[in-house]
């Protein structure tokens, strides 16, 4: 357990209100830790992950023993000494060869892991094309629609979405977009797709492998408004298996998934905050009263009788005899 | 003029940017993100592999930059800057929300008494030296009685009386004071949201409800010595006579909660089929009326068809 520090100066009193929780957070730091054995290819292809992951990577050069599964008291400690709310794992075992582990964390606990094992991996160097500059927003494409149905890939999804790119940005220059991380499966088995889930067969078999692919962006002009967009492996390639896995605490993970209070600028633009005469009905469809003025009664058309005429009635008490040249005079007008 | 071949060369232009696919890609532009929920192409994914993964991801990267090119823009230093939308996919955060800090006590004072807070300039005009100078720290104004050349003492003052002493006694005891009234602060702070405190407040809940747990509601219960006598709500009576603005207010009150309609949809969770949720997920977030529209208007251009036949 890490003793609470108080601040002694300015400067480090600096240090802690950075580290403080934000409204608006900022993109997670992940740390890349070596286990006691790691092969060439899972050396190069934690480097080169590093490499897309610049600046907000830390690399710990040392061999550690680590085993997320099963202790996570120093992930925890790492990350509370780091500041980083990642990490990325590297294990080669006789029983699981080259694995890759993703770990989340929440409020300095494990939040998820997934454990992936890199089936083939290719060099940036392999490709001698452009590479893109390290801190560039990399787009994110992810083809499968498993990413949507399946829990497992519902979950890699999500790792990998926040491991590249989960900042909130304001705005991007599209001169800056240079790469693209593409993430898609091999087609889904017909174990896989069919409705009835069998727990007891051991799952990871059937799930498919994941190609993740870099490429730089060109635009081409296609002569219209929108350019046509050439894509040029830039590397590294891996291929990937789905491996061990732990899924999120369901409280954790409620606890995480809460969203800050909406700003009123953002109320008034009419997000969020229940509206005055606007409500959802049954079918969920939303239904506004409108308010028009009060009715004017009095000017209201009905049906014209000579005896309700008010002029005609003055006309009549003041004077019976000028009835008729009465009705003329008004006629004239 | 035979204007063909360059109908289909524009013809070709708008393909090579258009995307044809049987499901539509999800864009997440907050997070610059695509999804393609088109199954895999079996055969071309076993022809050639990387060629089909560089096509599928070319296609994402096309519907992404084409919905980039469509959001609003502002003019920045480095070029025109592509606003994003607020992102769509909910990720974890790192770090829970942050939380606010509790009001101090004289905060929660000035807020009573609608207190507007003034600061004080950290420096001040000094007329003598005709300089400004820090109110407090190095070479503070605060000390100025301490440092004096000369100090005026009242005839009846004790012999050893010091004023330079007795100042500089009340500068510490207003520094102490300052922090007496911090530490309360933080105390008070962290008194309601610390672990321990919580479970005895819970604990003397729990007491409270056994001790008129009893069949005489605790009246012939065995008393120990030294417990105290239980101190529960009172209870607060309206006055007998008040305005009849107050008392229409009241009723109304009363009235609207019975009505209350909109509640009363919400409240059955015990439907097994969530209908607003069901009409949501069918008509893709448009609603029941644009789905009745949609389905009346396919009907119609059907028969219109059928009967031009």
């Amino acid at each position: 357990m890490l003793r609470v520090v108080k601040p002694r100066n300015a400067r480090s009193k600096r240090a802690l209100e950075a580290r403080e929780p934000k409204e608006i957070e900022d993109p997670r730091t992940a740390i890349f830790v070596k286990g006691t054995s790691t092969g060439d290819k899972l050396n190069a292809a934690m480097k080169e992950l590093m490499a897309l992951k610049r600046p907000e990577a830390i690399s710990f050069s040392k061999k550690n023993t680590v085993r997320p599964f099963e202790d996570t008291a120093s992930l925890e400690f790492w990350a509370h000494k780091n500041d980083a709310s990642m990490f990325v794992i590297g294990q080669s075992t006789k029983k699981r060869p080259d694995g890759l582990t993703f770990v989340r964390m929440y409020n300095g606990k494990v939040l998820d892991m997934c454990e992936v094992g890199v089936d083939n991996f290719v060099s940036m160097e392999h490709f001698k094309t452009k590479k893109s500059t390290p801190g560039h927003r990399p787009l994110m494409h992810f083809a499968s629609e498993l990413f949507d149905t399946h829990p497992r890939l519902i979950q890699l999804k999500s790792l990998l979405l926040d491991f590249f790119g989960s900042e909130r940005l304001e705005g991007v220059h599209l001169s800056g977009v240079e790469h693209v991380i593409s993430v898609q499966l091999a087609p889904t088995s017909p174990e896989l797709s069919s409705t009835v889930v069998d727990t007891a067969v051991d799952e990871t078999k059937h799930l498919p492998t994941v190609h993740l692919r870099t490429y730089t962006v060109s635009a081409m002009a296609s002569g219209t408004k929108i350019p046509r967009i050439e894509l040029v492996p830039m590397g590294p390639s891996l291929d990937l298996s789905l491996r061990r896995h732990q899924q999120a605490d369901p409280e954790m993970l409620k606890a995480a998934l809460r969203r800050p209070k909406l700003k009123k600028q953002d109320v008034e633009k009419g997000l969020g905050k229940r509206k005055k005469n606007v409500e959802v009905d049954e079918m969920g469809d939303l239904r506004g009263r409108l308010h028009v003025g009060k009715q004017n009664l009095d000017k209201l058309q009905t049906r014209k009788m000579k005896g309700l005429k008010s002029a005609r009635d003055q006309d009549s008490e003041s004077d019976e005899d000028l009835e008729e040249q009465g009705t003329k005079r008004r006629k004239a007008v | 003029m035979d204007v063909s071949g360059i109908l289909a060369e524009q013809a070709q232009r708008h393909n090579a940017v258009v995307v044809d696919k049987d499901i539509a890609l999800e864009v997440d532009l907050g997070y610059l993100t695509v999804t393609d929920p088109n199954p895999v192409d079996e055969n071309e994914y076993k022809h050639d592999l990387e060629a089909y993964l560089q096509s599928t991801a070319r296609i994402g990267a096309q519907v992404l930059l084409s919905a980039l090119l469509q959001c609003q823009t502002r003019p920045s230093a480095d070029g025109p800057l592509t606003l994003l939308p607020p992102p769509t996919t909910l990720l974890p955060r790192a770090k829970p929300l942050p939380v606010p800090k509790p009001p101090t006590k004289w905060e929660q004072f000035a807020r009573a008494k609608g207190i507007q807070n003034r600061r004080k300039d950290l420096k001040e005009w000094d007329e003598e030296r005709g300089e400004w100078r820090a109110r407090w720290g190095h070479s503070g104004k605060n000390k100025e009685e301490e440092g004096a050349w000369l100090n005026e003492v009242k005839a009846n003052a004790d012999v050893e009386a010091d004023p330079e002493k007795e100042a500089r006694a009340e500068r510490k005891a207003r520094i102490a004071k300052n922090e007496r009234q911090q530490m309360q602060n933080a105390a008070r702070a962290s008194r309601g949201s610390s672990e321990r405190s919580v479970q005895k407040a819970e604990i003397e809940r729990t007491l409270a409800t056994t001790r008129v747990s009893t069949a005489s509601m605790g009246r012939f219960d065995f008393k120990l010595e030294g417990e105290k006598k239980l101190r529960g709500v009172k209870r607060k009576y309206d006055p007998t006579e008040r305005p009849v603005e107050d008392e229409k207010k009241s009723s109304l009150a009363l009235i609207s909660k019975l009505d209350g309609s909109t509640k009363k949809t919400r409240k059955d969770g015990d439907a097994v089929l969530n209908v607003r949720k069901a009409v949501r997920f069918v008509s893709k977030g448009k609603g029941g009326v644009a789905l009745t529209r949609e389905v009346t208007l396919k009907k119609g251009s059907k028969t219109k068809s059928e009967g031009k036949r």
